[in-house]
C-alpha cells in the first residue's frame, strides 16, 4: 500500500513538473492566434494567423536573423576550433599543469555572462586604442566583439563534449598512420577528426544553438549589430505584442521537430543494430531486413503525427479568413463600452442629482454659499470617477452631453471662473 | 626548449602541434586571462574622456569600489543604501532559487536515474525542448502567465478564490519562477549523471535491512549524489545570480537585479570603469560564496564539472 501510494505520488509531481515546464511555452504558443492585440489566452477572441504576417514583415526580426546566423556561424567555427585544440592539450598536457590548466578553461562557464561581456569589451577596446585604430576598426566591430565574446565560453561547452569521445580514441591508431608514412597533419584528418566527426557535429549544433539564445554577453558587445535575441528583448521590455508569440511558435515547433527527427533516427539505429544482433547469418548475408520505419518507435510516429498537424495548420491558414469574427468582435466591444458608457452617465446623473439635493439643503441652511451650480475652478476633476478609464471612450462619443463630465469638467468654461470670482 | 614542449611538437608535428597551441593559447590568454585582468585593472581608473586616458589624470583609484560602499561623494547618506541593498538582495535571490531549483529537481533526476524503460527517453526530450527554446522567449511566456490579465489571474479570479488581481511581477513572484524555470535543466543533469551511475542494489540491500524510503535518501543516495548537487547547485547559483534578461523583463519597477546596475552604468551613465567595479565585486563575492559553500558541505573542486 505504501508503496502504491509513492507510485501515484511520483507520477503527480511528475505531471506537476511537466506542467511548470511545459505549460508556458503551450499557452505562449497558443497566444499567437488569438487576434486580441495583447499576448492572451483568456477571453478567447477569434482564431487568426494575422500575427505570423506582421511578423515576416518587421524589419528589425528579419535583420536581426541575419546577423544571428552570421555571428552563430562565426561562433561555431571559432568555438568548435578552440574546444578541439583545448581538448587535445588537455589529454597531453604537463600533469602537473592539468589541475591548473583545465580549472582555467572551465572557469568561462561558471563566469556570469554580463561579466564576460564587459571583460571583451574593456580589453578590445583597449587593444584598438593601443593600436592607434579609430573606433570603426574591425576590432569595435558588434559582429568581431560578439564572436570572441560568445566563443570565450561556448568553447568550453565544446570541449567538454569532445574530450568525452577523444578519451576513447585510442592513439596507436595514429601511430600506426605515422609508421605507415603519414605526416601528422594527414594523420589528423584522415584518422583523428573521422573518429571526432558525431562529436564534432554535437559540439557544433551546441554552439550554434548557445550563440543564437545568449543575451548576457551579447548585450554588451553587438554594437550596430542587433541579433534577434537582443532584438526580441527589446521589444519584450518596451511592449509586447502576439507577434513575439508567433515568433516563439515558429521556434517551439522546429525545436520539436528537429528533437523528434533526431530521436527517431536514434531509434531506428538501435532497432536496426538489434536486428542485426538477432538475424541469422543467411539474412545478413542476403537481404537485411530492415524493421518498419514505425515499429516500435514512438518518436517516429508523433514525428509524422506533428508533420501532418503543420500541413494542417498551414493549409488552413491560407484558406481561413477571420474578418467575419474579428468585426463580430469589435462589434460587441463597441456594445460593451456603449452599455458601460450608459451606466457611467446614469451614475453621473444620480451623483448631480443627489449633490444638487445636498448642496440645495446646504444652501438652505447656510445663506452666504455660492450658488449650487457652481463647481468650483475644477470641475470635478477630482471625483473619483472622472479617472475611471472613460476619457477616450468619451472622446469617441461626439453626443457627450456638453455639461460637467469631461476629463477637465467645467474647469475650461470660462462661466466657472467667472462665477468662482 | 623545455622536454614537455619538444615531445609536445614530437608527438603532434610542428604544423600541427604549432596550431594547437596557437589557439590553445589565444583562448585562454587573449580570451579567458587578460580580458578579466584588464577589467580589473580598468575597475581601479577613473571615468574619463577618450582623449584624456593615458594622461596625467589616469592614475589608480579605489573610487569605484568606494562609491558602492559609501555612494556619490556628499551625499546625504552614510552608506550607499540603494545600490547595497540590491546587492545582498540579488544574493540571497540567488540562494533561494538555488535551493527551490534542488528541492523541486531531485525527485525528477533520481527518478529518471534509476528508473528503466522507453518512457524515460521521451522525458528526457521534454526536458531539453524548453532548454532549446530562447531565454527571452522563455521570461514572455512566464509574463503572459503572470500578468495583470494572464492565465493565472484570469483563472483565479474567475474561480472565486481572490477578487482583485494578483500583482506577480510587483512582488517578484514572476521573477523567481523565471529564474528557477531557467536554470532547471542544469540543476536536474549532474544529478541525473551521477544517480543514475548508482548501483541499485546498494538501494535494495538499505530496503531489505528495513531502512524507510527517507532514510535511504538520506544514508545512501544523498551522499552517492554530492557531486552532481554541488556541481548543479554552484551552475545554478551562478547562473541566477549573472541574470540579466529574467529580471529585466520579469522583474518589478521597484526591485532591480544588482546585474541590472552594472547594466546602467555601461548603457545610461556611460560610466564604464563603475560598472567594470561592479562586475568584479559580483564575480569574486559569488566565486567566494561557492567555495565557502564546497568547504562547509565538504566538497572537492575537482567533484565539480564532472
Amino acid at each position: 500500500m505504501n508503496n502504491s501510494f509513492l507510485r501515484v505520488s511520483i507520477w503527480v509531481y511528475l505531471v506537476i513538473f511537466f506542467l511548470y515546464l511545459l505549460g508556458p511555452l503551450v499557452i505562449m504558443s497558443v497566444t499567437a492566434f488569438n487576434s486580441s492585440a495583447f499576448p492572451r489566452m483568456t477571453p478567447w477572441e477569434c482564431l487568426t494567423f494575422q500575427w505570423f504576417g506582421e511578423l515576416f514583415q518587421d524589419q528589425r526580426i528579419l535583420n536581426g536573423i541575419k546577423n544571428s546566423l552570421i555571428i552563430g556561424a562565426g561562433t561555431v567555427v571559432l568555438s568548435v576550433a578552440m574546444g578541439l585544440a583545448g581538448a587535445l592539450m588537455l589529454t597531453q598536457i604537463w600533469p602537473k599543469l592539468r589541475a591548473t590548466y583545465y580549472t582555467i578553461i572551465i572557469a568561462p562557464i561558471l563566469i556570469p555572462g554580463v561579466v564576460l561581456g564587459i571583460s571583451t569589451l574593456v580589453f578590445w577596446d583597449r587593444i584598438n586604442r593601443m593600436l592607434g585604430l579609430g573606433a570603426d576598426s574591425v576590432l569595435s566591430n558588434g559582429i568581431f566583439l560578439t564572436v570572441i565574446g560568445q566563443s570565450t565560453f561556448i568553447a568550453s561547452y565544446c570541449m567538454l563534449v569532445l574530450v568525452a569521445r577523444l578519451q576513447r580514441y585510442d592513439v596507436a591508431l595514429t601511430e600506426a598512420a605515422l609508421d605507415l608514412g603519414a605526416t601528422h597533419a594527414q594523420a589528423f584528418r584522415k584518422i583523428l577528426l573521422p573518429f571526432m566527426r558525431p562529436a564534432i557535429a554535437s559540439a557544433a549544433v551546441l554552439a550554434f544553438l548557445a550563440s543564437f539564445e545568449n543575451y548576457n554577453t551579447t548585450t554588451f558587445t553587438f554594437g550596430e549589430y542587433p541579433t534577434l535575441t537582443i532584438e526580441l528583448a527589446q521589444k519584450v521590455r518596451y511592449g509586447i505584442t502576439p507577434a513575439i508569440s508567433a515568433l516563439a511558435f515558429i521556434i517551439v515547433a522546429l525545436t520539436v521537430f528537429f528533437a523528434l527527427l533526431n530521436e527517431a533516427k536514434l531509434k531506428r539505429q538501435e532497432l536496426v543494430a538489434a536486428a542485426r544482433k538477432k538475424a541469422t547469418v543467411e539474412e545478413l548475408a542476403g537481404k537485411i531486413k530492415l524493421p518498419s520505419f514505425f515499429a516500435g518507435n514512438m518518436a517516429a510516429v508523433l514525428l509524422v503525427v506533428f508533420a501532418v498537424a503543420t500541413i494542417t495548420v498551414v493549409g488552413t491558414a491560407t484558406a481561413y479568413n477571420p474578418g467575419q469574427c474579428i468585426a463580430n468582435v469589435k462589434e460587441q466591444k463597441r456594445l460593451e463600452a456603449e452599455q458601460r458608457i450608459q451606466e457611467l452617465r446614469k451614475q453621473r446623473e444620480e451623483q448631480r442629482k443627489k449633490r444638487e439635493a445636498e448642496e440645495a439643503q446646504q444652501g438652505g441652511a447656510q445663506q452666504s454659499a455660492p450658488k449650487p451650480s457652481n463647481n468650483s475652478g475644477f470641475g470635478n476633476v477630482f471625483a473619483p470617477n472622472t479617472l475611471g478609464g472613460d476619457t477616450e471612450e468619451e472622446s469617441s462619443e461626439p453626443e457627450t452631453p456638453p455639461s460637467n463630465n469631461g476629463g477637465f469638467g467645467g474647469a475650461f468654461d470660462p462661466n466657472s471662473l467667472q462665477t468662482d470670482q | 626548449m623545455p622536454r614537455f614542449l619538444k615531445d609536445f611538437f614530437n608527438r603532434n608535428g610542428f604544423g600541427m602541434g604549432l596550431a594547437i597551441l596557437g589557439l590553445v593559447l589565444f583562448w585562454t590568454v587573449g580570451l579567458i586571462i587578460l580580458p578579466q585582468l584588464s577589467m580589473l585593472d580598468f575597475s581601479f581608473r577613473p571615468n574619463l574622456p577618450p582623449p584624456e586616458i593615458g594622461g596625467p589624470k589616469d592614475v589608480y583609484t579605489l573610487e569605484n569600489y568606494k562609491y558602492l560602499i559609501y555612494g556619490p561623494e556628499g551625499g546625504s547618506q552614510a552608506y550607499n543604501a540603494v545600490d547595497l541593498r540590491v546587492f545582498f538582495r540579488t544574493l540571497l535571490a540567488a540562494v533561494c532559487v538555488t535551493i527551490f531549483n534542488l528541492i523541486l529537481c531531485y525527485p525528477i533526476a533520481y527518478y529518471l536515474g534509476q528508473s528503466k524503460g522507453s518512457h524515460i527517453r521521451i522525458f528526457a526530450i521534454m526536458l531539453i525542448i524548453p532548454y532549446w527554446i530562447n531565454e527571452i522567449l522563455r521570461a514572455f511566456a512566464l509574463r503572459i502567465i503572470f500578468g495583470e490579465t494572464g492565465v493565472l489571474n484570469t483563472l483565479f479570479v474567475g474561480l472565486g478564490i481572490w477578487d482583485t488581481p494578483f500583482d506577480f511581477i510587483r512582488n517578484d513572484i514572476a521573477l523567481y519562477a523565471g529564474l528557477g524555470y531557467a536554470y532547471i535543466l542544469l540543476m536536474i543533469f549532474p544529478m541525473y549523471n551521477v544517480i543514475e551511475s548508482l548501483d541499485g542494489n546498494q538501494i535494495e540491500a538499505a530496503r531489505d535491512l528495513g531502512a524507510p524510503w527517507w532514510r535511504i535518501h538520506w544514508r545512501v543516495v544523498i551522499p552517492y549524489a554530492k557531486p552532481g548537487i554541488s556541481s548543479g547547485c554552484t551552475m545554478v547559483f551562478m547562473l541566477s545570480a549573472g541574470a540579466l534578461a529574467a529580471p529585466q523583463i520579469l522583474g518589478g519597477p521597484s526591485s532591480l537585479w544588482f546585474t541590472q546596475l552594472i547594466y546602467q552604468q555601461f548603457n545610461d551613465n556611460n560610466d564604464w570603469p563603475q560598472g567594470a567595479a561592479y562586475a568584479i565585486v559580483l564575480l569574486v563575492t559569488c566565486i567566494l560564496f561557492v567555495l565557502a559553500m564546497m568547504r562547509l558541505f565538504k566538497v572537492n573542486m575537482g567533484d565539480i564539472g564532472k
